[in-house]
C-alpha cells in the first residue's frame, strides 16, 4: 500500500467538509477519486498537500505514519499535484515552473540555469512535448501548462502524483497524449489520483475508484467491479433529507429571453427563455460557463453576440446599471468579495444599491433607509443586533440574506442566484429556499445557478444544464432524474 | 528586432539615450563626459535604493520608510563620529548598514508576524525613525567639519574618472543581478510574488521572505544613510526627506510591477537612471522649478498606464472550439 487514509475528517464553520474518510492507494495504480462538487474531494487533496491539516485521523505512506503539516512536506514525502486551478507563476519561464522550489544549484550556491534548460529539454522530450525552455507560462495553453506541471511532478521525483481534472479543458487530441503519458507513469511506478468529472475516461484509465458524496466515503472497489450508471448512482444516490419548500405557484407567460448569446473563448449558441413567476435552474460543472453567460447578462461582462428581451423588447445592458434598471440583479457566488461590504453596518448593506433614490438632492434621508432595512429584515428574517453591526459579524446564512436584502431593495422583476446556498447550514439554507418561494409568489422571476442537484430538483421548474460553454439541454424538472442530468453535465 | 522593440529595458534604454542626445542639442555643456558622470554619481544612492526597493515590490509590497531609515541611520553614525573621530570608516558603514538592517527588520516583523498591513506599518516607521532623529540629535545638525577627516574622504575617492558613489551602486547592482536571477532566493521571491497561493504549494515560507525583504531593503537605506551624509558633508533631521517617493518611482519607471513578481534589476537601474537624468537635466535646460515637479509626475503617470496595458492577462478560456 502506497498510501492510506484513516479515518480523516475535516470540518469548518458550519459544515462537515470531510467524515471518517478511508482511503487507500496501491502502487503502480491509477485510483479515480469521484463526487459531485463539493463531495469533498479538493479538501481530500488539500489535506495531502499540507494545505490543510485534518482535525481527526492519520495519513500512513508506505506504512509509517506521517504528519503533513505544510505543502513542503508534502513534496518531501514524494507527493505532487496538478491543480485544477492555476497554481503556477504566469511570468515565470517553463523550466523555472518545473524546477520552482527545487532549482540545481552549482557549488558556488548560485543557480545552474544551463543544467535546468538541459533537464528541462530532456524532460519535455521523453513527453514529446513540443515546449521551449524558457516560454513564458502566461504564453502556453492548458495542455501544455498541465505538461509542464506533470514536469514538475517528475522533477520531484513524486511518487503519488495527483490529477485534479486534468482534462477538463482539453481537447481529443490533447486528452489522448495525456493519457498515454498517465500510462507511463504508471509503468514507471507512480501512483496516481485521478479526480475527474468525466465517468467514460475514469472507466478508461483507472483501476480503482473511490466515491465521496457530502464529505463521507460512499464506496471503494476495482472499476472492473462496476460501470458507468452504477457510478452515477454513487455519486447521486443520496436520500433528499434537506426540505425543498417548493410554493406550487401558477407560471405565466414568458416575460425574458436570450437570443444566440456568445462571447469569444466563454459561451456560444446560448438561447433560454424565462417565464414569470418561474424559478430557472442551471446546472453544469464549475468552469462549464454558467456564471459567465448570467455575469454577462448582469452586464459585468460585455458579449461579442446576441440579444436580450424582456417583455418582448430588445434591451441593451452595458453595465450592471443597465440591467438594474430593468429590473435584473444578480447575486455573486463569491459574497464575501463581491457582493457585500463586509466592514459597512447591515443597514447601510441593504441600502447600498438604492442609495440615489433614498436621498433628497444628494442627502442621504436615514429615515427612509431605516424605512427599508427593518421592512427586509423583518419579510427575511436576518438575525441582527443593532443595526451598526458590521455584516462581517453575521453567520453565512444572514449574510447570504443581506445581500437579498440589497438586491430586493431595487424591487427586481428577475432574480439570478449564483450558489445561494453555498456554504451555509441546512437551517439557513431551508430559509433562503422557502424565501425563494415566496418571492415567485409575488410575481418575480428567478433564475438559480446551483452546483447541487437535490436542489435544482427540488426547488426548480426547468433546469438549464451547461457543458464547456453550451447548453447542452433544457429539462423539465419532474420529468428528468439526477441520473441524466449528470451525464448531460459531463458531456455525454 | 521586433523582440528587441517589445523589449521594455531596451526601449528604457534608447529613451535614455534619445533624452542625452536631445539635453546635448538644447546645452551642449550637459553631454560633456564630466557632467554626465556628475549626473551617475548623483543618481547612485537612487540606484542602490531603487534596487531594494524592488526586492520588496517583488513580493506585492512596498517600504515607504527608506528614506527615514536612510536619515535616521546616517544621523546615528555622524553624531557617534563625533564622539569617537578616531574610529576607522569602515566601522562606522558596518554600524549603519546594521542600523538600518536592524530597523528593516522590524518592518518586516510587524508585517509578517504581527500581520500589520505593509502600508500601515511602513507610514507608521517613516514617521516613528523620522521622530526618532529629532529625539537623538535635539533637533541639531551635524556640520562638515565636525565629522572627521577619513569619515569625508573615501566619498571623494575617484576611480577611472568615475567617483566611489557610483562604483558602489555598480556592485550593488552587481549583487542585486546576481541574487535576483541566479539565487534560489531570488528566483523564490519572483514566485512568491507572481503567485502567492502557488508558493505556499511549493514550499515558500511567505513570512520568512517578507522579513528577508525588509531586511535587505533596510540594509541598503542603512549604507545610504552613510553615503548621504558623507556626500553632502551633512547630517540633519531635514536629509532625504520623501526620498522615498522618487525611489518608488524609479522602481515603476523601471518596470517593476506593483502587482508583483514582474520586473528586471536592468530595467529598474535604469529606471532610477531616467528618473535621475530628468532630475539633473531639467534646471540644466532651464526649466523652472514647477514644471520639473510635473514632468516628473506625467513620465511617472505614463510608465504605470504603459505598465497596467501590458499587464492585463488574458480572460481564461472555458469554451472548446
Amino acid at each position: 500500500m502506497k498510501l492510506e487514509l484513516k479515518k480523516i475528517s475535516k470540518f469548518f464553520p458550519g459544515i462537515k467538509a470531510l467524515q471518517n474518510v478511508n482511503f487507500q492507494l496501491k502502487e503502480n495504480s491509477i485510483h479515480a477519486l469521484l463526487g459531485e462538487n463539493g463531495a469533498g474531494k479538493s479538501t481530500l487533496v488539500k489535506i495531502l498537500c499540507g494545505v490543510y491539516q485534518p482535525d481527526e485521523g492519520s495519513i500512513y505512506i508506505e506504512k509509517k505514519q506521517k504528519n503533513i503539516s505544510n505543502p513542503a512536506t508534502s513534496l518531501e514525502l514524494g507527493i505532487s499535484a496538478i491543480h485544477q486551478e492555476s497554481v503556477m507563476f504566469d511570468e515565470l519561464s517553463v523550466m523555472e515552473n518545473i524546477f520552482i522550489g527545487n532549482h540545481i544549484i552549482k557549488s558556488n550556491k548560485l543557480v545552474d540555469w544551463s543544467a535546468m534548460e538541459k533537464k528541462t529539454k530532456e524532460l519535455l522530450g521523453n513527453l514529446e512535448a513540443d515546449i521551449k525552455p524558457d516560454e513564458k507560462i502566461k504564453d502556453l495553453s492548458i495542455a501544455q501548462r498541465h505538461i509542464v506541471q506533470i514536469s514538475r511532478s517528475l522533477v520531484h521525483d513524486a511518487d503519488i502524483v495527483i490529477m485534479d481534472e486534468p482534462t477538463a479543458s482539453l481537447s481529443q487530441k490533447e486528452i489522448d497524449e495525456l493519457y498515454s503519458i498517465i500510462r507511463n507513469l504508471k509503468k514507471n511506478n507512480k501512483s496516481i489520483i485521478f479526480i475527474s468529472h468525466k465517468l467514460d475516461e475514469v472507466l478508461e484509465v483507472c483501476d480503482e475508484f473511490t466515491v465521496l458524496r457530502d464529505g463521507e466515503l460512499i464506496k471503494t472497489d476495482l472499476i472492473a467491479n462496476t460501470n458507468k450508471d452504477q457510478l452515477v448512482t454513487y455519486m447521486v444516490g443520496r436520500e433528499i433529507n434537506q426540505i425543498f419548500p417548493k410554493k406550487l405557484v401558477h407560471i405565466e407567460d414568458e416575460i425574458f429571453n436570450i437570443k444566440n448569446f456568445y462571447k469569444k473563448t466563454q459561451f456560444k449558441n446560448i438561447n433560454f427563455s424565462l417565464r414569470k413567476k418561474e424559478i430557472l435552474g442551471f446546472y453544469g460543472l464549475v468552469g462549464s460557463g454558467r456564471s459567465e453567460v448570467m455575469k454577462t447578462i448582469f452586464g459585468i461582462n460585455k458579449f461579442d453576440e446576441g440579444e436580450i428581451n424582456f417583455n418582448n423588447k430588445k434591451i441593451t445592458i452595458n453595465k450592471p446599471k443597465d440591467a438594474i434598471k430593468n429590473g435584473i440583479v444578480y447575486l455573486s457566488e463569491e459574497r464575501q468579495n463581491l457582493g457585500m461590504a463586509g466592514l459597512m453596518s447591515v443597514k447601510d448593506n441593504i441600502n447600498m444599491a438604492i442609495m440615489d433614490k433614498n436621498s433628497d438632492y444628494l442627502i442621504l434621508d436615514k429615515l427612509k433607509d431605516l424605512q427599508n432595512a427593518s421592512e427586509l429584515q423583518e419579510k427575511l428574517n436576518i438575525k441582527v443586533s443593532y443595526w451598526s453591526q458590521l455584516a462581517q459579524s453575521l453567520s453565512g446564512g444572514n449574510q447570504q440574506k443581506t445581500v437579498i436584502a440589497k438586491w430586493l431593495s431595487t424591487k427586481p422583476k428577475i432574480l439570478i442566484l449564483d450558489e445561494p446556498t453555498k456554504g451555509i447550514d441546512v437551517k439557513s439554507k431551508s430559509a433562503v429556499h422557502e424565501f425563494m418561494g415566496e418571492l415567485v409568489d409575488t410575481g418575480m422571476s428567478i433564475i438559480m445557478i446551483s452546483s447541487e442537484l437535490p436542489e435544482i430538483l427540488g426547488m426548480c421548474d426547468r433546469v438549464v444544464v451547461m457543458y464547456k460553454g453550451l447548453i447542452k439541454d433544457i429539462l423539465e424538472v419532474p420529468n428528468t432524474s439526477s441520473e441524466e442530468i449528470v451525464k448531460l453535465a459531463s458531456g455525454e | 528586432m521586433i523582440k528587441l522593440l517589445k523589449n521594455r529595458d531596451f526601449i528604457l534604454f534608447a529613451i535614455i539615450i534619445f533624452g542625452v542626445i536631445l539635453i546635448g542639442f538644447a546645452n551642449p555643456f550637459f553631454v560633456k563626459p564630466s557632467s554626465l558622470s556628475d549626473v551617475l554619481t548623483d543618481t547612485s544612492i537612487l540606484i542602490i535604493l531603487a534596487l531594494s526597493q524592488m526586492v520588496v515590490i517583488l513580493i506585492r509590497a512596498i517600504d515607504l520608510s527608506v528614506a527615514s531609515n536612510l536619515a535616521l541611520s546616517g544621523m546615528l553614525i555622524s553624531l557617534l563620529s563625533t564622539v569617537y573621530p578616531e574610529l576607522p570608516v569602515i566601522f562606522f558603514i558596518l554600524l549603519s548598514c546594521l542600523i538600518g538592517t536592524f530597523l528593516g527588520i522590524l518592518n518586516g516583523v510587524s508585517i509578517a508576524i504581527l500581520k500589520v498591513p505593509f502600508i500601515v506599518t511602513t507610514l507608521g516607521t517613516l514617521s516613528i525613525y523620522r521622530g526618532l532623529i529629532y529625539f537623538v540629535s535635539d533637533g541639531k545638525q551635524v556640520y562638515s567639519h565636525e565629522f572627521s577627516e577619513s569619515f569625508l574622504a573615501l566619498i571623494h575617492y575617484k576611480f577611472l574618472s568615475l567617483s566611489f558613489l557610483f562604483w558602489v551602486a555598480i556592485a550593488v547592482f552587481i549583487i542585486m543581478y546576481l541574487l535576483l536571477n541566479h539565487t534560489k532566493f531570488g528566483r523564490n521571491l519572483y514566485a512568491l510574488g507572481g503567485n502567492p497561493e502557488a508558493a505556499k504549494y511549493i514550499g515558500i515560507n511567505e513570512n520568512k521572505y517578507i522579513i528577508l525583504a525588509y531586511s535587505i531593503s533596510g540594509f541598503f537605506a542603512g549604507l545610504c544613510g552613510y553615503l548621504w551624509v558623507a556626500r553632502y558633508s551633512v547630517a540633519s533631521t531635514q536629509i532625504a526627506i520623501g526620498f522615498e517617493l522618487t525611489v518608488i518611482s524609479a522602481c515603476v519607471v523601471g518596470g517593476i510591477s506593483v502587482m508583483g513578481g514582474v520586473g528586471t534589476v536592468v530595467g529598474c537601474t535604469l529606471g532610477a537612471l531616467l528618473i535621475g537624468l530628468i532630475r539633473n537635466a531639467l534646471p540644466a535646460v532651464d526649466i523652472s522649478q514647477f514644471w520639473q515637479l510635473a514632468i516628473s509626475g506625467a513620465i511617472i503617470l505614463i510608465a504605470i498606464i504603459i505598465n497596467t496595458k501590458t499587464e492585463q492577462r488574458k480572460d481564461k478560456t472555458i469554451m472548446v472550439e
